[in-house]
């Protein structure tokens, strides 16, 4: 119970949006900047990674999730289009409306959170 | 990974928003400004100023993390603060005491209805900044939260 991988998925989740709003946030502060591009964040699977397949042997070919390091988010700069004259591409509206999505998903993991602590603390105290 | 990060990164927004802001304000109020500086012995006019912006983090070490694995970026900074080349206006009256020999006065190159645009630019960017810190506030008051 107390270490199980949700509380592990929940920090990684919350790490991910924290890191989405500050580039959220870069994306507005720079919405006046000549030739800056906005820039999102790209979420990978991670269930792939969290599911760990064991090897019996030694001589079987390693899974491709056992040596898989790779972050679960990274950042892309969208270079294709440009919405101003000055070359900039922030689009202030959608930049705004991802800012809010984001506080939702935020604001939900951390309700999970919560609640698997409540659940811990249940347990603790014995049901009562 | 820091909330922290993102507030100042609003933060120097909201600096180079208000520099924007006072710029304007200033060339709104040297409008009829006719001796802006001197310029060999002779006053020349107030030369309208413009504000240049650069991302934050423009240095080696940013652009190599850059373009290793994507960072988020680190705000934006105000650069300089330009003239603007434009020539000056020239104004018929032969009392002022700027006046050339013909009669004519060299009036400032600022475009109020320019200045008043910009003003309001900056002020919905100021106010978008504004709302992007209070969220990064609002998530940090929830993840003060965790385990209550």
């Amino acid at each position: 119970m107390l270490n199980s991988s949700t509380i592990r998925h929940l920090e990684h989740a919350l790490n991910g949006r924290t890191l989405n709003h500050k580039i959220i946030a870069n994306n507005i502060a720079n919405a006046d900047t000549p030739n800056y591009k906005a820039k999102s964040i790209q979420f990978k699977d991670s269930l792939n990674q969290s599911i760990k397949a064991t090897r019996t042997d030694d001589s079987h070919i390693p899974f491709s999730s056992e040596s898989d390091n790779t972050p679960l988010y990274r950042v892309k700069t969208n270079n294709q289009t440009s919405y101003s004259h000055n070359g900039n591409n922030v689009d202030v509206d959608k930049e705004m409306s991802k800012l809010a999505e984001n506080q939702l998903y935020y604001q939900a993991l951390i309700q999970r959170m919560n609640g698997k602590m409540s659940s811990i603390k249940m347990v603790l105290k014995g049901g009562r | 990974m820091s909330l922290f990060n993102s507030i100042h990164i609003s933060g120097s927004a909201l600096t180079a928003q208000r520099l924007r802001m006072d710029v304007a304000s200033s060339n709104i109020a040297n409008a009829e400004t006719t001796r802006g500086r001197q310029v060999e012995g002779e006053w020349e006019p107030y030369r309208r100023k413009m504000v240049a912006f650069q991302p934050k983090g423009q240095d080696f070490q940013s652009i190599l993390s850059k373009a290793k694995d994507g960072s988020p970026g680190q705000g934006v900074v105000a650069t300089e603060i330009q003239d603007d080349r434009e020539p000056f206006k020239l104004v018929y009256q032969p009392e002022h005491p700027d006046a050339d020999a013909q009669g004519y006065v060299k009036m400032p190159n600022v475009d109020p209805l320019k200045e008043m645009v910009d003003l309001m630019s900056a002020t919905r960017s100021y106010e978008a900044n504004v709302t992007v810190m209070n969220a990064a506030k609002g998530m940090y008051m929830k993840a003060l939260e965790i385990g209550r």
